[in-house]
């Protein structure tokens, strides 16, 4: 029998209706079927790591926090902590908490805002609405404790710019656990939805050693059963807070669904663990001198492990920012998992790995 | 100096990368900095059990160094990131954008390195 199949090359992005953020991915079909992808990216490079060697170490801190609006804190939280440690300076135990607070609220939104992306790359337009439906309650607390609903540059070097009182703690543990009982409606729509299972199940495979050896992080590679966690170094309040990594085995884009599901449940007790144990005291310090060296910070956010390398020079200017942003590592992984699926799948593997493009360029 | 941070030459980098995925890391990324003397600061950052370990050498702009796209695939991007934006010589990338992955024809060259003529203006605000 004649073969009619053909190769073809489409361009996937950086405008389609199913990407947050521009990427665009070069396609080789054969037929509908994939067979190599290619990422391009470039589009919203904007130098901030530039600029941060122009700023001073304060003011770099509103530089970091707009490498990306999702986890503008986490960016923050990963800098100070990197200069903390170049000028040895020791952050008031009360800070570290309400750092962990505002960490797992950030994650909370972004788990929800990405279920809601994820519902809407199947077309399942409902589950999207209830996804960011209660996403709203995080952002209300976040503009009630911060004065801003994303960008709320609360990290201040030494520790936080604001506290928390004892009736706002009250109202996040409560508003904490009125989340968790909303998530157990859409988590059945999730997990056991036929559609929903069918687009997810099976689809966009990554193996334990693949994730590994690709440097896959977050998410991606606990979904694939490596049970890595930066929060289990213990940064911030984590290390006196009970935790344990959310991971799966089956690899597909439903055990990265699942994994975020366990860890939304994760980051709602953190925090409702946190608000309860946070001790009374101050809420920064200055910095002990002014830095130099070289350090690595780590830490776990939402989209995975995220690493700054810093280079002072014993100045307030900084000699070297470099950010290693966790949708920058999980791109290869991405390009492993396409190639054998259908161009329909294409949308829900790629929101899979939960793609943040302004990060990844900087 | 970094904490778990081994310095090599560039001779040694492909035999040191090689030693650590026998042993089981998983690459992390790449940095680089310009020491402002005509050399660079490159640290190759590894992972094992969240444990660190970073290799450091110096290398000058023309230093040939070579890829280790052939150990470690995912390094691909941070490699031509630091080609890119540091006009390093990396050789033999298994997926090289040719200085194009960032940067557009018309972008300031190499605007990483201490030199470059990168001028911050603020936008005029409109009317």
């Amino acid at each position: 029998m004649e073969d009619n199949s053909f190769n073809s090359l489409i361009p996937f992005g950086p405008q389609h209706p199913v990407l947050p953020e521009p990427i665009q991915i070069k396609l080789v079909l054969e037929d509908e079927k994939i067979i190599s992808a290619e990422p391009a990216i470039g589009y919203v490079h904007r130098g901030l790591e530039k600029l941060a060697e122009k700023k001073d170490i304060h003011q770099s801190i509103y530089v970091v926090e707009r490498i990306c609006g999702i986890c503008s804190f986490m960016h923050a939280l990963c800098y100070c902590q990197g200069l903390e440690e170049l000028t040895g300076t020791e952050v008031p135990p009360r800070a570290r908490y309400l750092r962990t607070i505002w960490g797992e609220l950030h994650r909370t939104h972004s788990h929800l805002l990405w279920l809601g992306l994820m519902a809407d790359s199947y077309g399942f337009e409902s589950l999207f609405y209830q996804c960011w439906r209660i996403r709203e309650k995080v952002l209300d607390i976040m503009e009630a404790t911060a004065g801003s609903r994303v960008i709320i540059s609360a990290n201040i070097l030494g520790g936080v710019r604001r506290d928390i009182g004892p009736d706002m703690l009250g109202h996040i543990q409560k508003t904490a656990k009125e989340i968790a009982d909303s998530l157990r409606d859409i988590e059945k729509v999730f997990l056991n939805d036929y559609t929903v299972c069918h687009r997810t199940q099976g689809i966009g495979i990554l193996t334990k050693e693949e994730a590994y050896e690709l440097g896959a992080v977050g998410p991606v590679l606990r979904a694939s059963g490596v049970p890595q966690d930066v929060r289990s170094l213990g940064y911030a309040a984590y290390g006196e807070l009970d935790f344990e990594p959310a991971t799966e085995t089956a690899g597909d884009s439903y055990a990265r669904t699942k994994v975020r599901l366990k860890e939304l449940r994760n980051a709602l007790s953190l925090i409702i663990q946190a608000a309860e144990k946070i001790p009374e005291g101050e809420i920064s310090v200055k910095l002990a001198r002014k830095p130099e060296g070289e350090t690595v910070s780590r830490l776990e956010q939402p989209r995975g492990e995220c690493l700054y390398y810093i280079k002072a020079n014993g100045t307030d200017v900084l000699s070297r920012v470099r950010v290693r942003t966790p949708t920058f590592a999980n791109i290869p992984a991405l390009l492993k998992m396409l190639p054998g699926h259908q161009l329909s799948a294409l949308p829900v593997i790629l929101l899979s790995i939960d793609p943040c493009i302004s990060c990844t360029e900087r | 100096m970094l904490k778990n941070s081994k310095d090599i030459t560039i001779d040694e980098l492909i035999s040191c990368v090689s030693n650590l995925k026998y042993r089981g890391f998983r690459f992390v990324t790449a940095s680089c900095a310009d020491n402002r003397d005509g050399t660079f600061s490159l640290y190759y950052h590894f992972d094992k059990q969240l444990e660190l370990e970073n290799i450091a050498l110096t290398v000058s702009r023309d230093t040939a160094i070579p890829c280790i796209t052939t150990l470690y695939l995912c390094a691909f991007l941070v490699e031509n990131e630091m080609k890119e934006l540091f006009g390093l010589t990396i050789e033999n990338i298994a997926i090289d954008y040719e200085g194009r992955m960032f940067l557009t024809e018309d972008a300031p060259r190499e605007p990483m390195t201490y030199g470059a003529n990168i001028l911050i203006e603020r936008k005029e605000e409109e009317s």
